[in-house]
């Protein structure tokens, strides 16, 4: 019971500490918390950029499939087998045929009012084809890759295309934008770390005489750091809360600005936001920072 | 000017140590053949060895740079010896681990002659540091506080700040803070040496009366009529060496 009432105290103590600390350097703080916070907002940006572009791979991947151009005046019976075929390849969910006919009606659907680019052909040029559904776990580029290898060279078949060219460019895109967002927040969180030490080491440095004092009347290290750590961890978390709330504002009221851009880069699918862990993981992050800023400060020789 | 001392205040552990090992039987600080130097060849202090038993009075008298300052580190574990063994309440300082220095100065409390007080907390809270330290309750420490100043006079100032103190209750927070942990050893270096004559004898009564209640105190000073006021044993510092110990004295007053 004492141990606990000791240490209740001792917590205590360092709750009041703290504040002190952060009401002493009221500038120095406010400026901490901004550099953690727009730090936070760029790492949170890209980690949103990211995610999104991942979501659209997976939803664009659900319509991914492998198409076989048949070749002209194939008989009907060879058109059956080569269904018959497909079917049993591994990986393959349906196969479906898309008769001249059918293409040609696609076509001109596709092209609405360009129907004049139609006119004055005799005969339909569009070849029959065969539409290879993927089983889910072959939407991918390797997974096309495949299925594409095991029906190619296959009589009465002229070509076999599928989106894995698009695929692949894309996954490279987000490879490239993901490593980026990587490297952009090992450098921001380095920057910020730097910077945060130094905010609580000129607080350590304002303080000397009251660490001395602490220090002589028989203060532990861990007596005299915690209170550091804590403004650290406390202006890390502000920092975070500071980056949500910003990145929220801007992912309401200004993204809708750059419908077009987002189009293009979407598709069409709406951007989301992040969700509750995630939103909860910036703040942890920034109370990480400040804990480790803090840290970093107090690594060094304090005055004992 | 002193408030007497309430007598449900006396320090428990006090009488019993003094039962067990009597005033002044076992030393409380003891220095062998002790030397420091900040540079080669240089010293401050040089082959000083010292004992001073358990509730004993002593003052540690010389000249600016004689070392005085410097032995008073030592014994508080702020600096190292270059040489020689100091052993304080038991503990040799120069075993001690990192960790242990805390738990030694816990035992002791320090008087400076700047005070040293932080001039934004308020006077209860500077004496209330050496409470929080050692994790004391909230309602607790600020009883002991407020026993402590109160005895100092100094109760109905508690929620000043030191800056707006004159020099004298300065100091008597400072000495609240030292004693309100109820320390083995009180060391206080140059006490009143920022302060007034009348003030100088207000302090050095205040500092005293630790040592009649079983407190070992060293007072380092310069100022030989305080020496001879009071009586008590001291010892003379010349050029880091000891170059006078003179028995004890009478009573404190």
């Amino acid at each position: 019971m004492n141990a606990m009432n000791s240490w209740t105290a001792k917590l205590s103590y360092f709750g009041r500490t703290a504040y002190h600390g952060l009401r002493a350097s009221p500038v120095t703080s406010t400026v901490a918390v901004a550099i953690i916070g727009i730090s936070l907002v760029l790492v949170g940006a890209f980690v949103l950029l990211i995610a999104n572009m991942e979501e659209l791979l997976d939803r664009f991947g659900q319509d991914l499939r492998v198409t076989a151009y048949l070749e002209a005046g194939l008989s009907e019976d060879r058109r059956r087998e080569l269904i018959g075929i497909f079917e049993t390849v591994e990986g393959v969910e349906s196969v479906r045929i898309v008769s001249e006919a059918e293409a040609l009606e696609r076509f001109q659907a596709g092209v609405g009012r360009g129907e004049a680019l139609l006119e004055g052909l005799d005969e339909n040029p569009l070849p029959a084809s065969l539409e290879i559904t993927l089983v889910p776990a072959n939407r991918s580029a390797s997974g096309m890759e495949r299925v594409v290898e095991s029906l190619n060279g296959l009589p009465g078949i002229e070509e076999l295309a599928s989106g894995r060219d698009w695929v692949e460019g894309y996954l490279r895109f987000v490879a490239l934008v993901r490593g980026l967002g990587i490297g952009l927040g090992a450098i921001l969180a380095l920057a910020t770390l730097l910077i945060v030490a130094n905010t609580i080491r000129l607080g350590v440095f304002a303080r000397r005489d009251e660490l001395e004092i602490l220090s002589l009347v028989g203060a532990s290290r861990l007596f005299v750091n915690t209170p550091f750590l804590l403004e650290g961890l406390l202006q890390g978390a502000a920092g975070g809360l500071f980056a949500l709330l910003l990145l929220y504002a801007l992912f309401r009221l200004v993204l809708p600005g750059f419908e077009f851009g987002l189009e293009f880069v979407m598709g069409g699918i709406s951007p989301r936001f992040f969700g509750g862990s995630e939103a909860l993981a910036l703040v942890f992050s920034g109370a990480a920072l400040g804990l480790l800023g803090s840290g970093a400060a107090l690594a060094g020789d304090l005055r004992r | 000017m002193r408030t007497p001392r309430p007598s449900s205040l006396a320090w428990p552990w006090k009488r019993s140590r003094a039962t067990a090992v009597g005033s002044g039987g076992e030393g409380a600080i003891r220095l062998f053949h002790v030397s420091k130097s900040y540079s080669a060849g240089s010293f401050a202090l040089r082959d000083v060895s010292l004992e001073v038993g358990r509730g004993e009075f002593v003052f540690l008298t010389g000249p600016s740079g004689a070392g005085k300052t410097t032995l008073m580190k030592l014994i508080f574990a702020a600096e190292h010896p270059s040489e020689g063994q100091i052993v304080v309440l038991g503990r040799n300082i120069a075993r001690l681990g990192e960790a242990a220095v805390p738990q030694l100065r816990r035992r002791i409390g320090v008087v400076f002659q700047d005070f040293k007080l932080l001039p934004r907390r308020t006077v209860e809270e500077n004496v209330g540091l050496a409470l929080d330290v050692v994790g004391t309750p909230r309602r607790k420490a600020r009883a002991k506080v407020f026993s402590i100043l109160k005895q100092l006079g100094l109760h109905h100032r508690r929620y000043h700040h030191p800056l707006s103190l004159s020099g004298g209750e300065q100091q008597r927070v400072a000495i609240a803070r030292a004693l309100v942990n109820e320390p083995e050893i009180l060391l206080a270096d140059e006490p009143t040496g920022n302060l007034d004559p009348e003030l100088t004898v207000e302090i050095m009564d205040l500092i005293a009366s630790a040592a009649t209640r079983g407190t070992t105190v060293l007072v380092a000073t310069h100022e030989l009529d305080l020496v001879a006021r009071y009586g008590k044993r001291s010892v003379r510092l010349k050029s880091g060496r000891i170059v006078e110990d003179s028995p004890r004295g009478g009573p404190v007053r």
